[in-house]
């Protein structure tokens, strides 16, 4: 298509009229670079045309520069702002949109970049946990610190809450206990070896990290990956969100203490780490995607695996009515955390969660890559905005991945030829790649330099996620907590990094 | 209720023997790394390992499962050195435990702390677990979690869990410490009452593993408290964990069941 056939979208628009130029860039991708003063106007601007905020970073590539990500009308808008005289500094996006709150303020606490008009508040990057900062006042109001360190096995985070026994008055999410450093760990390695470590950033979303850094990868370095590949990374991410929607239901059914249908889902979900194994030898589906393709076919023979998913969905389909069916169950979940439309919208949520609220936000549909492409999904929302209707979102979106299963180990059947191609021609580049974790929305920036690493950013879904943590109590007790936490879904380990 | 009960009951026993019976991954499973007995390695064999896990003297090939993360980079570059193992038990009581090397033997056994089932035999079929995250990259738990599923049922062997550190007799700790996390940590082994263990789960928690080298994570948990059992793994799967406990607790000694 020539540019003058093209359709006037917003960011032709943008580029017309606000001395923004538009970049080159990889498909999916609207690279827009602005003079560093432009970058506040035209980030609002975004927003205001209904752009969903992504991410923010500090990139070096082609120049020292700030980035900004947004999700808009099925393209992911990349803005840049170079960096003159070495010192960033910028007006802040928190001060105005809530969905872009924490990302900057991680970026100040750890990049020394100055946002001016950046809301004062307690430090995000470096929790203290026996600082309880209690801003209630009023009779018998305590402040009550849950974690780092909470009953049961469960990953390291805080929650205070101030409460006066019943009602939840107040909440802070303290991430960030276990910060490891992973996005730094990558630079100089080389991309094979590099998705070792982005495996184990979110260790229960290994494939989705694996499928977005490798598709960052690609995308910079632009190498087409072989069809078969595109089907068994769809396949190994199906698989994944499937264990981990049948965990968050098990979770629930634990917290309600009806012990036979978390057992059951337990035992679906232990079946589906154990598909796992046997196909790739890991329960966690580490070690097959790399940059470039896949590195081995499925240890089961495709018909084997449609049987074991059929069992699989059969006992599914009973359980789930029977889970819907039991009262004591149900009643927990009905108005429990109820996040309203506008909250999730301005919080820029992604994943079950959003879409529990009536978001039709899921990247396999926004910004489909891969296999997604072909593959065409139906995206499960629901309107209630609580947690029952978190859970129906996933026990929805089960069945979607178990029909998308079908129909890939079916085009499988139909494919042959390579499994992986070399990452070579091009030796630098820079690129986003997403996939949609079980969580949400994850998108990775990776910049690459002479064959290895230089910088890796992570946009992780449960820490965008989290910050909507905070209000999801609007009425809801004490003793809800636990449920809506687990209807949550999210992970720590993803958001820390 | 009824339906629910009638549901559980219809599908029989589906949990494991273990470890009356012994059980081993799937064909394929990446359980551990082995170190195949050809002699003489070229040093550069070493540069393969992304946690450094391998080391060579002199041709003579040693490898350290409490830094390998079951990449599976040595297996491929090198099929004549090492090759994957299907095996869940690789837990030691020692980190030297943990050490590979063909020349003197697969496993080196060195005597650890008197183990907790000695110190108190009264515990051994009622032992309560705690379990700290300290920087895990959460598959651990998930892990940790499964070992209370019908499959694994850990609590036929007598082992419970416990919100309170107080009334633990195990702690389980993931992830190699974070900085946050180790006051934390600390504290929570203080106030569990005499005798108690450490298990170290996962290489991240033996050794700090891929995190390690940042700086913002220690060398494992063993940099901070002393450690009774190290499971090693990334992440290793619920029977390593249970093979790991049952070490911890005397109920079984070093080296593979049966």
């Amino acid at each position: 298509m020539s540019a003058a056939e093209e359709p006037i979208g917003l960011p032709n628009y943008l580029a017309g009229h606000l001395g923004v130029e538009r970049e080159p860039g990889p498909d999916g991708e609207v690279r827009l670079l602005v003079a560093p003063l432009g970058f506040l106007r035209t980030s609002r601007m975004l927003r205001d045309a209904g752009a969903r905020f992504v991410t923010l970073l500090v990139a070096d590539s082609p120049e020292p520069s700030l980035i900004g990500a947004f999700a808009l009308c099925g393209d992911l808008v990349v803005l840049r702002a170079p960096i003159e005289n070495g010192s960033i500094s910028f007006g802040s996006l928190g001060a105005w949109w809530s969905a872009a709150r924490w990302a900057e303020r991680e970026l100040v606490e750890r990049h020394g970049v100055r946002a001016l008009g950046m809301p004062s508040g307690r430090a995000l990057t470096t929790p203290d946990p026996d600082v309880l900062d209690p801003q209630v006042h009023g009779l018998d109001i305590f402040s009550l610190p849950y974690g780092p360190v909470r009953s049961g096995i469960f990953e390291s985070i805080q929650f205070v809450i101030e409460t006066g026994g019943e009602n939840i008055a107040r909440l802070q999410t303290r991430p960030f206990f276990k910060h490891r450093g992973m996005e730094a760990r990558v630079v100089g390695m080389r991309p094979q070896q590099a998705v070792h470590v982005v495996e184990r950033i979110a260790g229960i979303a290994s494939v989705a990290y694996a499928c977005a850094f490798s598709q960052a990868v690609e995308r910079a370095l632009a190498v087409e990956v072989p069809p078969r590949a595109e089907c068994w990374r769809a396949i190994h991410a199906e698989l994944e969100r499937i264990a981990s929607h049948l965990d968050v239901i098990a979770k629930e059914a634990e917290t309600t203490a009806l012990s036979v249908g978390q057992a059951r889902f337990q035992i679906l979900k232990e079946q589906t780490m154990r598909l796992r194994a046997r196909l790739t030898g890991s329960r966690f589906g580490r070690g097959v995607v790399i940059p470039g393709g896949v590195r081995f076919d499925g240890g089961i023979e495709t018909g084997e695996l449609i049987a074991e998913l059929a069992a699989l969905e059969r006992d599914l389909r009973r359980d789930r009515r029977m889970f819907l069916g039991t009262a004591s169950m149900v009643d927990r979940l009905f108005g429990g955390g109820e996040l309203k439309r506008a909250l999730v919208e301005e919080y820029g949520a992604v994943g079950p969660l959003a879409r529990g609220s009536g978001v039709s936000t899921d990247t396999r549909h926004e910004r489909p890559y891969g296999d997604y492409r072909r593959l065409g999904l139906r995206v499960v929302t629901m309107r209630d905005g609580d947690a029952m209707a978190r859970i129906n979102v996933r026990f929805g979106e089960l069945s979607e991945s178990l029909r998308i299963l079908r129909q890939s180990l079916d085009h499988l059947a139909r494919l042959d030829g390579k499994l992986s191609v070399r990452i070579a021609g091009r030796s630098s580049g820079a690129a986003f790649g997403w996939s949609e974790a079980p969580q949400g929305e994850l998108a990775i920036w990776v910049e690459i330099r002479d064959e290895v690493i230089h910088r890796l950013h992570v946009a992780d879904p449960s820490l965008r996620n989290w910050a909507l943590f905070d209000h999801a109590f609007p009425k809801d007790v004490l003793t809800d907590f636990a449920f809506i936490e687990h209807s949550f879904g999210l992970t720590p380990a993803g958001a820390d990094r | 209720m009824l339906e629910w009960i009638a549901r559980g009951l219809s599908k029989g026993r589906i949990t494991t023997r273990y470890p009356g019976r012994p059980e081993q991954g799937p064909p394929g499973y990446r359980g551990a790394v082995t170190v195949r007995g050809t002699p003489s390695a070229p040093s550069a064999l070493a540069t393969v390992c992304p946690t450094g896990a391998i080391s060579v003297d002199g041709g003579h090939v040693r490898l350290d499962r409490g830094r390998c993360i079951l990449c599976g980079d040595c297996v491929r570059a090198a099929p004549d050195w090492f090759e994957f193992s299907e095996r869940y038990e690789t837990a030691s009581r020692s980190r030297t435990g943990l050490l590979v090397d063909p020349l003197n033997g697969d496993e080196k056994v060195e005597p650890a702390r008197r183990v907790l089932g000695e110190q108190a035999r009264a515990l051994k079929r009622s032992i309560h677990v705690r379990h700290i995250d300290c920087g895990s990259d959460g598959a651990e738990e998930w892990e940790i979690q499964a070992l209370w599923n019908p499959f694994y049922d850990i609590q036929r062997l007598g082992f419970f869990l416990t919100a309170a550190p107080r009334h633990a007799d195990v702690l389980l700790v993931t992830g190699g410490v974070t900085a946050p996390m180790r006051a934390p940590l600390e504290r929570t082994w203080d106030v569990m009452p005499e005798p108690k263990a450490l298990v170290a789960i996962g290489t991240d928690a033996c050794s700090g593993g891929l995190a390690a080298s940042g700086g913002l994570v220690a060398g494992g948990v063993g940099e901070v408290l002393d450690v009774d059992v190290y499971v090693p793994g990334s992440p290793p799967a619920p029977i390593a964990i249970m093979h790991g406990l049952l070490l911890a607790v005397g109920l079984l000694r070093d080296g593979p069941s049966a």
